[in-house]
């Protein structure tokens, strides 16, 4: 099997490594062979975060290297932008609608850039570009830290992943706290659905 | 993160997707080790939290020691009675550590003892990136370099077997990139761990005054000479002959050996590999056979040219005629990757890159040229964020401020700005110390509670009894925040996960002499202020705890208890100063697009500072909450 790669990046405390991990655990599931690369500590707090998920038979390394990503999952739309590097015209990239100012445009009493030129940058790099509405999809499903369900769920739709839908589901209800698997399963599902049917941006 | 009693799973073949450091602590239970010691640092912290969560089933002793030294001394005087133990720690605490294990490398041990110690190329979670290999030459240890997860549990195994065959202390060394690296990990047998040694009594061995000290040197170097023997034939030692060109050969260990499997490939380079799991002593009968097989030996190793140096002295006895390539074309500083080691190896091999990196490059540099960047930052409702604010307003722009290794060192961050030298754990109440006394500046050592236990009461003592007149601020946040919320002496609860008395800072404080102590709630603004102030006119050493919970901490056993996290909302009385923004730099008060400012109610945890220190009573909960948040304790 050819090495599917896939990278996912956003903010610290948006569930990033957790989703990861899912796919992961999926991939063992399905018999895959795989690497998932994380970083902790420090990192995390709130700055952006980086996971790389590789599938295939001949992965050592957990790292993706620069234009190899099948999948671009981005969890917030500026940190999608920050690691396009990954993406080549192959690429589809996923993003999540939340937006996540960086402090310093905060304090710099500048807004958030315009989500058509987030876009027109990452059109410069793949043209297969899927934007799923995760907040008010999680908040739907019950909960806002569920848009990595979501977006799991969206992935699963349109990735053309190794992974089968199952297993993600499962890998999903085995890795959160017992009491809130119904409600990422409800996200997962709904994620499903809206990338099934949502048109490339 | 998956619940660690599937590592409690007797099902040998059982398949599944571990952490590095899980698999470390699978590998522990595989290998009857008793007594497990750490203090948690990023990339290690995960060995000992998994330990921790399943200890009591496992019938193991685990223990958040007070820091690493303290935790290879507990582990060593276990193994001293022929109890198999493993201290596991990041890799600037091996620096806290070395001192005990300088030695215990001379008295040795009887049962099976392993030292972990995880380091950080990239210094993705730390103040440096150190190579700890370099350690195992100082002294003089045997050291295994697994490369992946599946290797990190074997080698715990292996390395108490190599531990009691030559009666020494064997140390671990892993990467942020094999620690922190998911994979499938396939199980072994679990053992039964034996908790019940016996000391029996060898004074000459055991009590390193200078008499007994210098046989144990040359003890030290027979075994090491043994050791010799294990290197050469050791299973993790092998040459990967798959090439047919015999040109070039490369030669690595670790997460290096990763990337330059997947570069050679990627370059169509059909040669062979010597791949290293046991570094330290190095098989040089091994890699001079590989030498004299391959007129260029390519050395990829990160960090340190560690293999390099070795590699290059073999070379000049066993094979003069075969160059060695290594540092030169291999970055020294800052973690590896397929394509760093692509482009070395594209160099000296003269192949073409398969992608076309400058292209991609420049294309990045342009869509990326403008894009803010984002650093890590206190979260909402970090207390230290209300200890740094007020801090600052009681102190000012001249006073100094060491800080220290943790959360709070993202205190530096604009606009609290707090933190002038950071340099090692509790070094800064050390280096205010000095600061305070040329400068005669008002110098405000911060620290945390984790870190006070683990480096801040002797440095506490020295500013007391030698009467440095410094503020000791210490951010009691009730947990080691920054690497998990793991517990440490403050918090009343063991790695055994058993709960013991608590032991109070601003006790600690006055038992080591300080004459003003003051426990302040960082919330309440206002009291906390005249503590600084009180304490800033204090001719001797002072120390204040700001106490309040973690945030995340908080939040978490909130929601466990199904109480209501209620946000703080903006109101008509707003007029926009953006003091709230400029002076608190919280992630929850953002700008709309009309540039009018906002609660994130998503992020917002309503702590309440904003509304605190608003002018114009413009923050308030968006409902009536029953209980204000900086009365609440976990």
């Amino acid at each position: 099997m050819r090495e599917f790669n896939i990278v996912l990046a956003g903010v610290g405390g948006q569930g990033i490594l957790l989703a990861a991990e899912v796919l992961g655990t999926a991939a063992v599931k399905d018999g895959l062979n795989v690497r998932v690369g994380e970083i902790h500590g420090m990192a995390q707090r709130g700055g952006a975060v980086i996971c790389t998920v590789r599938i295939g038979g001949n992965v050592l390394s957990p790292l993706v290297l620069d234009g190899q990503a099948d999948m671009l999952l981005g969890f917030e739309p500026v940190e999608t932008l920050r690691n396009v590097k990954y993406a080549s015209e192959k690429t589809l990239i996923i993003i999540g609608d939340e937006k996540i100012p960086p402090p310093e445009l905060t304090l710099k009493g500048k807004g958030y850039p315009k989500m058509e030129e987030i876009l027109e940058k990452l059109r410069q790099f793949s043209k297969k570009i899927v934007i799923v509405e995760a907040l008010r999809l999680a908040k739907e499903a019950g909960s806002p830290v569920m848009q990595n369900a979501v977006l799991l769920g969206a992935l699963a739709a349109v990735g053309k992943m190794p992974i089968k839908k199952e297993s993600l589901v499962e890998a999903l209800e085995e890795l959160v706290p017992e009491k809130y698997a119904k409600m990422n399963v409800k996200a997962f599902e709904l994620g499903y659905k809206y990338a099934e049917n949502v048109k490339e941006a | 993160m998956p619940d660690p009693h599937i590592l409690l799973k007797d099902e040998p073949g059982k398949r599944v997707l571990l952490l590095g450091n899980e698999a470390i602590a699978r590998g522990m239970l595989e290998s009857d080790i008793g007594v497990v010691t750490t203090y948690p640092g990023t990339p290690a912290s995960e060995i000992g939290d998994t330990i921790s969560a399943i200890a009591q089933e496992a019938g193991v002793y685990m223990e958040y020691s007070v820091n690493e030294i303290v935790a290879v001394e507990v582990a060593g005087g276990a193994a001293a009675c022929g109890v198999r133990a493993l201290a596991a720690m990041k890799h600037v605490g091996l620096n806290v550590a070395s001192d005990a294990l300088m030695t215990l490398a001379y008295t040795g041990v009887r049962g099976g003892l392993v030292i972990v110690a995880a380091d950080d190329p990239e210094c993705y979670s730390s103040q440096n990136e150190q190579d700890s290999r370099l350690y195992t030459l100082l002294s003089n240890l045997p050291c295994l370099e697994p490369s992946n997860p599946q290797e990190a549990k074997e080698m715990v195994a292996y390395a108490v077997e190599i531990s009691e065959k030559l009666e020494l202390p064997v140390i671990l060394r892993t990467t942020t990139r094999v620690s922190h690296t998911r994979a499938p990990v396939t199980f072994g047998k679990l053992s039964k761990s034996r908790l019940k040694g016996e000391f029996v009594r060898d004074v000459k061995r055991f009590v390193m005054v200078p008499a007994h000290a210098r046989p144990r040197h040359d003890v030290l170097l027979e075994r090491m000479e043994k050791a010799k023997e294990i290197t050469e034939n050791s299973p993790y030692n092998t040459i990967k002959p798959k090439g047919k060109d015999k040109e070039y050969g490369i030669i690595s260990s670790s997460s290096a050996y990763n990337y330059a499997v997947e570069a050679a490939e990627l370059l169509g380079l059909d040669i062979d590999f010597l791949n290293l799991g046991m570094t330290h002593p190095l098989p040089e009968k091994l890699i001079g056979k590989f030498l004299k097989e391959h007129s260029k030996a390519i050395v990829v190793e990160e960090l340190e040219p560690y293999l390099e140096l070795h590699v290059k002295a073999i070379a000049k006895d066993c094979a003069p005629s075969t160059e060695v390539y290594g540092k030169q074309y291999f970055p020294r500083s800052g973690e590896l990757s397929t394509r760093l080691v692509l482009k070395g190896l594209a160099a000296i091999t003269g192949r073409k890159l398969p992608i076309n990196f400058e292209d991609l490059d420049r294309r990045y540099s342009e869509v990326s040229e403008r894009l803010p960047p984002r650093p890590p930052i206190l979260c909402a409702g970090c207390p230290h964020r209300a200890s740094f604010y007020v801090i600052k307003r009681a102190a000012g722009e001249k006073a100094i401020y060491p800080t220290d290794i943790g959360c709070y060192a993202l205190g530096i961050a604009p606009p609290l700005k707090v933190g002038d030298i950071l340099v090692c754990m509790g070094a800064g109440i050390g280096t205010a110390q000095g600061i305070s006394k040329v400068t005669g500046a008002d110098t405000i050592a911060i620290i945390g509670d984790s870190t006070f236990f683990h480096a801040g009461i002797q440095r506490l003592l020295n500013a007391v009894y030698n009467k440095h007149k410094i503020v000791v601020a210490v951010l009691d946040n009730l947990t080691t925040a920054m690497t998990g919320h793991q517990p440490h002496p403050g918090t009343g609860m063991t790695g055994m996960q058993a709960s013991t008395e608590p032991i109070a800072i601003e006790k600690v404080a006055e038992g080591c002499g300080v004459k003003l102590v003051r426990v302040v709630n960082p919330f309440n603004v206002r009291e906390a202020e005249k503590a600084i102030k009180e304490a800033l006119q204090f001719p001797e050493t002072s120390l204040i705890v700001f106490r309040a919970p973690c945030a995340l901490l908080l939040v978490r056993e909130k929601r466990r208890k199904g109480l209501e996290i209620v946000p703080f909302k903006i109101n008509e009385k707003c007029t926009n100063c953006m003091a709230c923004i400029k002076l608190l730099g919280c992630p929850a008060i953002i700008l709309k697009e009309d540039k009018t400012v906002a609660i994130n109610e998503d992020i917002c945890v309503g702590c309440g500072l904003c509304a605190n220190i608003c002018a114009y009573n413009a923050i308030v909960p968006q409902k009536q909450a029953r209980r204000q948040w900086q009365n609440e304790r976990i």
